[in-house]
């Protein structure tokens, strides 16, 4: 018996990979892509499929593990975000005019709005590029009916073929259908094969890339002809004043909009497979119209794929923003200008907005959460050495934006080695750097990316200060397991582990201290004599700051519970700046700090940030 | 029916959106929301948006929302431009001052919205030992308890029950009795 579950988007591509028989996944997690591997996991347990559910140490490593186990003919998936496929850059365009064996799925989770990436990236493009197909889902439910059709086009066509969700359709909450049924499994097959298949190199090249594009023109006609459940039209009721072509997540808000503004004179053609985009359909309905109105995120894939935009308004002319989602109020005043209606805003907008400013509305950030080992850990870099350039990295710990600690934080692993570089710079001086250099990354980071650049730093003896800053998970995503910790997500399956001092020391590292941050002075003393090795051998020192992820912890802590004595707090906020932990409130009447009993969890840390001792435990009082 | 549901993370906004979603799976209406996950869930502002009936799109236009419900004063504020004219509004209130503030009431009666405002801080502080967690419950037995919604008392509560952690049941659903009675007539 099908029954209908209220589920996440994620979830909803998970049971899709599950029922579509996919044997094989693999994903590094990144938000808003994260929960589709364990919901993999979870419905492979209801569904009782043998399916392998693994996190890889990265991207890259994710989907070459799908790709290996295409050439054995299983059904295979690799999943990302956005930013994670630039690191799966190299297999995903050398693996683009291979011809698979087993289906094999890309799907990768881009983010429109930028809300938990430091990128913009529209990953129809980079599928573009590669010249594979891609699906652009506009809901959970169609996601998940992508994922079979996705999964015939890969094995028709022997091509990896792309899933790309946004971030609103990975996190739509929505009614879908599970099957009950799973498509079985196909038995490992490993055949040799004649050259040009697997092995890729210079000479296997010609030939490989006819087919290759071939394919791509024979894609075009398909999704032209036989993918009407996805590309279709929405008529006009009577003569149509605007055509609008709309993809994803855009299509179901321009449908929400029409319905809200009442209109019935608008045309939209849906498209759900951008890429190789089906020109005959569009053509013809652009023919049809006197002006086309095209919305897609986020950048203009379908646009630029046209022959002919003279009837087109999007982003070439402006007519539709370069940056940021496109959101109902957006697409509202697009689809109302290009009417010619365009709407003024209302009255009491302006009230609302007074009111915001005279109430001093700020921006609420993310901040690092109460109780977390990483804010002393800052605390205590910047109390050894103000002046350090600290290079940071992809992670929670670049919350610690928010303590004035962080100089630069660019991507996955970059905090090693922009200190290096930074290190040549004062070594293209010719003298010994001024300054400390420190970079700071948490431990899935440094599995990730971290080893090449710590790899690098010893055989180049670049002097700084690595701290690996270890929460034992992998923390800002929503505590996924990884290399140095273990764990699985099928259940009883048994993982191994790889010793964070260990992998340091194998790099060539000869100064190494593990130290608890919890313990500011001694953290400041530990950082200091890292330093001192650092710049007298010239040599990468590390040190690892281990404090487990508050939010993963069991029990509570034991409680060591504060107070600010309001005799001793001077106003200088200190504590706010530079601990910035949302259990430290600022009471504007007194114009000093109290404790927020709120968030505040009692781990009593910030005893050790307030320079005039005006944060006491309570219990050495009696 | 739309509903905007804004707070902080950690204030569990995304249960209070599920709840929402499991009445109206076993009513067999079709519903469509969205969720911000990742980043905005360590202690930044977060908000779901949750949609009853024939609709496409997880997303609510500004203006446009029947029911908000705000687990945080100045999430609240920055929030408001979501409800329609005649919306109504149920929220968590710490600085009455505040809300009081002549520009806010007149976006208030431009816009003929309902307020349902409550102290819920205070209240969890007074009854339920300081358990800030069970803010999302108290605040679905305000939605009922103030008539607004399409849900019942009862089977809001029933749905609590059943989606709650079996060790935090009791308290949960205790909760949920502490809003609905701090708000009905």
């Amino acid at each position: 018996m099908s029954r209908k579950d209220i589920m996440l988007g994620n979830e909803a591509i998970a049971r899709g990979l599950v029922e579509a028989g996919c044997e094989v996944a693999a994903s590094y997690p990144g938000t808003p892509s994260s929960e589709i591997l364990p919901a993999v996991a979870h419905w492979a347990e209801e569904l009782g499929t043998r399916t392998v559910v693994e996190w890889g140490a990265n991207e890259k490593v994710a989907l070459e593990y799908a790709i290996g186990a295409s050439f054995a003919r299983k059904r295979s998936c690799a999943i990302m975000k956005q930013v994670g496929l630039n690191v799966a850059m190299d297999p995903f365009m050398s693996i683009a005019a291979n011809e698979m064996d087993g289906g094999v799925l890309l799907v990768v989770a881009d983010e429109p709005g930028c809300y938990s990436s430091q990128t913009d990236q529209d990953s129809r493009a980079l599928a573009l590029f590669a010249k594979i197909p891609c699906f652009d889902p506009c809901d959970a439910v169609e996601a998940k009916a992508m994922v079979f059709d996705a999964y015939e086009i890969s094995e028709k066509y022997r091509v990896l073929t792309m899933l790309r969700p946004t971030g609103r359709v990975n996190h739509c909450r929505q009614a879908v259908e599970c099957g009950d049924g799973v498509i079985p499994g196909r038995p490992l097959e490993f055949r040799r094969m004649p050259e040009g298949h697997r092995i890729l190199m210079p000479m296997t090249m010609r030939g490989a890339l006819e087919r290759h594009n071939r394919r791509f023109e024979e894609l075009r006609r398909e999704f032209g002809t036989a993918f009407g459940k996805y590309n279709f039209e929405v008529p006009a009721q009577g003569p149509a004043r605007l055509g609008i072509i709309a993809c994803g997540l855009c299509y179901a808000v321009v449908r929400d909009v029409l319905k809200a503004l009442g209109r019935t004179d608008v045309a939209l053609l849906k498209i759900g497979t951008p890429v190789p985009l089906p020109l005959d359909l569009v053509q013809d309905f652009i023919g049809r119209h006197d002006s086309v109105l095209i919305l897609e995120e986020t950048f203009p894939v379908v646009e630029q794929q046209l022959l002919d935009r003279t009837k087109v308004q999007g982003r070439w002319n402006g007519w539709v923003p370069m940056e940021w989602e496109l959101s109902p109020e957006v697409i509202t005043s697009i689809i109302l200008r290009a009417l010619g209606e365009p709407a003024a805003l209302p009255a009491w907008e302006a009230t609302l907005e007074e009111a915001r400013k005279a109430l001093q509305l700020g921006r609420r950030g993310p901040r690092l959460c109460p109780g977390c080992g990483h804010r002393p850990s800052y605390l205590a870099i910047r109390k050894a050495y103000p002046d350090c350039i600290l290079c940071s990295d992809i992670g929670c710990y670049g919350l610690a934006i928010a303590q004035k600690a962080v100089d630069t934080n660019v991507c996955m692993g970059g905090s090693i080695t922009v200190a290096s570089g930074i290190a040549m710079a004062f070594r293209a001086e010719g003298k010994p750097a001024s300054r400390p250099i420190f970079a700071t990354l948490g431990d899935s980071t440094f599995f990730h990316m971290g080893l090449p650049g710590l790899a690098s730093a010893v055989y180049n003896k670049h002097p700084f200060v690595l701290v690996i800053l270890d929460n034992g998970i992998t923390a800002m995503t929503g505590g996924q397991g990884h290399p140095g910790v273990g764990g699985k997500l099928r259940p009883g399956e048994k993982s191994g582990s790889v010793d964070i001092e260990g992998a340091v020391r194998g790099c060539g590292v000869t100064h190494l201290v593990v130290q608890e941050p919890y313990d500011v002075s001694g953290s400041v003393r530990v950082l200091k004599e890292a330093w001192e090795h650092a710049r007298t051998a010239e040599e990468p020192a590390v040190v690892i700051l281990r404090h487990p992820c508050i939010t993963m912890l069991k029990a509570p802590p034991t409680p060591r519970p504060v107070r600010v004595d309001p005799d001793k707090c001077t106003g200088c906020r200190y504590c706010l700046t530079h601990f910035n932990c949302p259990g430290i409130g600022w009471d504007e009447n007194t114009k000093k700090t109290f404790i927020d009993r709120r968030f505040c969890v009692s781990c009593g840390v910030c005893v050790d940030a307030c320079p005039r001792d005006a944060i006491v435990f309570t219990g050495e009082e009696a | 029916m739309k509903y905007i549901v804004a707070g902080i993370g950690g204030q569990g906004i995304l249960f209070a959106t599920k709840v929402l979603g499991h009445i109206a799976l076993g009513k067999g209406l079709p519903v469509i929301g969205s969720e911000v996950h990742g980043m905005s869930q360590r202690g930044g502002s977060v908000i779901s948006h949750f949609k009853i009936g024939d609709y496409q799109s997880p997303l609510i236009a500004s203006g446009d929302a029947d029911i908000f419900l705000a687990f945080d004063q100045s999430e609240a504020l920055r929030n408001y431009h979501f409800l329609r004219e005649g919306g109504q509004a149920v929220i968590n209130v710490e600085h009455p001052a505040e809300l009081a503030h002549p520009r806010l009431q007149d976006y208030f009666r431009q816009r003929r919205i309902t307020l349902h405002a409550l102290d819920g801080l205070g209240l969890i502080r007074e009854h339920l030992g300081g358990k800030f967690l069970f803010l999302n419950v108290l605040i679905l037995g305000a939605l009922c308890g103030a008539g607004v919604g399409n849900f019942s008392r009862d089977e809001m509560r029933q749905a609590v029950g059943e989606l709650a952690p079996a060790r935090f049941r009791e308290e949960n659903l205790k909760g949920f009795d502490l809003g609905y009675g701090a708000l009905a007539k």
